[in-house]
């Protein structure tokens, strides 16, 4: 039944994805910089700041904040790539993220220098 | 500017209003609501501008706004009409233009505007049946999203 | 005219299996259609309302998720909608993109249309061969957007990606493929007895009664109005490819099986066209969060009919108003009175022919007038009964699988008779 010219033999086998598809988000902690454009364009309020402490800039004590996401909202469109100046972002072209607790799909990957 | 929106201005003037374009091919006019069957027939039957799009409702503080959008080709012709809050009868344009039907049950489900001459004018269309009749229309300015979220008993969305 | 209470039994659209609900109250005299009374809402979601509080760009994602099937269009038409009140021009190498990514929207709802109208037809050949020539154009967008059904390539006076390197011949190839099986699929609805038999002389309305009754797309072109906004109001490229808009004047469910195959083809050709004729150039412009005060509408053609947005803006981050007209709402007066003096199993055809962006049909209440008898079935219900009614040999043929989910909808039919 599997091997009928138009039947996809996934998941038994890999499926073939396109260049460009977009699956769930990614982040590389060491470029973010917390500036939140990413939580302020998103569409689908996926992302929030979270308060991770204060550092000393000169006499001033600046807030240190880094996102939080929330994948299980996430539409995948790549707003937050694209305003990103930073490129800490990426869509990746994972897709089977389905889960049954609501918890493994926070993404926090905040690494404080 | 097309013959269709020049022979609209002069009818207009005629009136007593004003057409005012916006841009290129679109325009709007504002009528009073004892004018407005009237201009809609001459815009129907003698301008044949038949096509009617929608009928937006517009919330601009104490009165509320009907655009009737028109369209023609390339022309879109806006006409405009309105009625104060504390009285929100308007008349019905369905005798003229048999496919305004469904969208004036929308205005009176959405801003709760009474359309007189509407057969179908008490019947919800959008809204549930059990829509509590203490909660305002959901489309006034005055009615906020977290009001009709705590009524309806559903919880609220996220920040 | 007035039915008294007790006449019209109210009953819940949701169904746990199927697609989007909708909920009729029929009047029958025997098995004729006398009259109908509609009831929408069931998936409305504020919109409008949410659109007031959120800022330009995101509603323009929200906006694409009115649909899933012309989901590119609703983003198209409030983006341009939009766009005016900036005064910033659209490049030119955006608005052929736009044109291209548009065209394939179309391919795709017109296959999904067809292989729809194969399924309630109770030709289901039909259907799986057209879906699976549907996966041809899918792949072809999720190449160049990166998703099949939600493109997310509009922005505010551009689009977001570019055309990939190389996919020119691909698409062209694809394109004539397509073309083909169009014409192909054109033949067996000409021939084929399952189709005649149920979709020809059903569903007639005249052009006086579509036209007041404000018709768009196809409906209003079956009956041979020639109504469409790529021709009577261009937008995008649509003033610079070939336009080719198809119209008939037979106005029944067979002609708009042949006009939407047509059209099909005619978009073929145009994507063919723009891919070839692609102009250098840069694909977006930089808008300002803050958009001017003032108000636009703008038109679109949806494969559906047309979509209408207006827009007010009061110089803010957020829109004032937007009012967004879907063409299913349009063409439902139209609807309504197509479904006038049909019979109960043509119920199914004449809805599904309007192509509703609602899936239709969850639950229908019926009430018939000679016997004052009242029921209630389900989509799947009245499917199996249409087919029944036409087909009456076609049990004997059947095998296993579906013999036995159609027989067991046939007992419960028979017991709640």
């Amino acid at each position: 039944m599997l091997e009928k010219p138009t039947t996809e033999a996934y998941p038994f086998k890999p499926i073939q994805l396109t260049e460009r598809f977009r699956g769930k988000l990614d982040i590389d902690p060491a470029k973010c910089t917390g500036c939140q454009v990413c939580a302020l364009v998103c569409p689908a309020a996926v992302i929030t700041m979270v308060d991770l402490g204060t550092r000393k800039v000169g006499d001033r004590e600046l807030k240190v904040r880094r996102p939080l996401f929330d994948l299980a909202s996430c539409i995948s469109c790549g707003e937050c790539v694209d305003n990103c100046a930073f490129n800490a972002l990426q869509l990746t072209k994972q897709f089977e993220i389905a889960t049954p607790n609501k918890t493994d799909l926070l993404m926090n990957k905040a690494v404080v220098k | 500017m097309s013959e269709t929106l020049t022979q609209l201005g002069k009818y207009a003037e005629e009136v007593g209003t004003k057409v005012i374009q916006l841009r290129k091919n679109e325009s709007t006019v504002e009528v009073t609501q004892d004018r407005l069957k009237v201009f809609v027939a001459h815009l129907v039957n003698d301008l044949h501008v038949r096509h009617l799009m929608t009928i937006t409702g517009l919330d601009v503080g104490q009165n509320l706004v009907i655009i009737y959008n028109f369209s023609l080709e390339r022309d879109t012709i806006h006409v405009k009409t309105s009625v104060p809050k504390t009285n929100p009868q308007a008349v019905s344009i369905v005798d003229i233009v048999p496919g305004a039907i469904l969208y004036e049950m929308e205005l009176h489900d959405m801003f709760g505007i009474e359309l007189i001459g509407n057969p179908w004018k008490d019947q919800k269309l959008l809204l549930p049946d059990e829509w509590p009749a203490d909660l305002p229309p959901p489309l006034l300015k005055t009615t906020k999203p977290d009001q009709i979220r705590r009524r309806l008993g559903l919880e609220a969305a996220k920040p | 005219m007035e039915y008294s209470a007790e006449s019209l039994v109210p009953f819940g659209p949701i169904h746990p299996a199927l697609k989007e609900p909708e909920y009729f109250k029929l009047v029958l005299e025997g098995e004729r259609i006398i009259d109908v009374i509609p009831r929408i809402g069931y998936v409305h979601r504020g919109l409008e309302k949410a659109a007031e509080s959120r800022p330009w760009v995101q509603n323009m994602y929200m906006f694409e998720r009115t649909c899933g099937i012309c989901s590119f269009v609703h983003s198209l038409c409030y983006g341009q909608a939009v766009e005016e009140l900036t005064l910033f021009q659209v490049p030119k190498r955006a608005k052929y993109i736009r044109t291209i990514i548009a065209e394939m929207e179309r391919i795709h709802s017109h296959l999904l249309w067809v292989g729809l109208m194969g399924h309630w037809a109770g030709f289901d050949t039909l259907f799986m061969w057209v879906w699976n020539d549907r996966e041809v154009v899918l792949d072809l967008v999720e190449a160049i957007s990166g998703n099949r059904v939600h493109k997310s390539m509009n922005a505010f006076c551009g689009v977001r990606r570019d055309m990939p390197e190389n996919m020119k011949d691909r698409i062209v190839e694809r394109m004539k493929f397509l073309t083909d099986r169009a014409r192909y699929y054109r033949e067996v609805i000409d021939t084929e007895e399952t189709m005649l038999v149920r979709t020809e002389n059903i569903g007639r309305v005249s052009q006086d009664t579509a036209e007041k009754l404000c018709a768009v797309g196809p409906m209003a072109r079956y009956v041979g109005l020639r109504q469409d906004v790529r021709l009577n109001d261009p937008y995008a490229a649509y003033d610079e490819v070939p336009l080719d808009i198809v119209t008939t004047t037979e106005g029944d469910v067979h002609a708009l099986l042949r006009l939407r195959l047509d059209e099909l083809v005619a978009s073929a050709n145009i994507v063919s066209y723009a891919v070839e004729n692609l102009p250098d150039g840069p694909i977006r412009v930089k808008v300002p969060p803050v958009i001017p005060a003032g108000e636009h509408s703008s038109h679109c053609e949806a494969p559906r009919g047309e979509i209408f947005y207006y827009v007010k803006s009061s110089g803010g981050r957020t829109p004032e108003r937007v009012k967004s007209r879907q063409p299913t709402m349009a063409n439902l007066p139209t609807a309504l009175e197509m479904l006038k003096g049909q019979t109960l199993a043509d119920i199914p055809i004449v809805l599904t022919a309007i192509d509703p962006c609602f899936g239709c049909m969850d639950r229908m209440s019926f009430y018939d007038t000679e016997t004052n008898r009242r029921w209630t079935w389900s989509g799947e219900e009245l499917r199996q009964y249409g087919v029944n009614h036409y087909f009456p040999d076609r049990s004997k043929k059947q095998r296993g699988f579906t013999k036995a989910i159609d027989s067991s909808i046939n007992r419960r039919q028979r017991e709640s008779i």
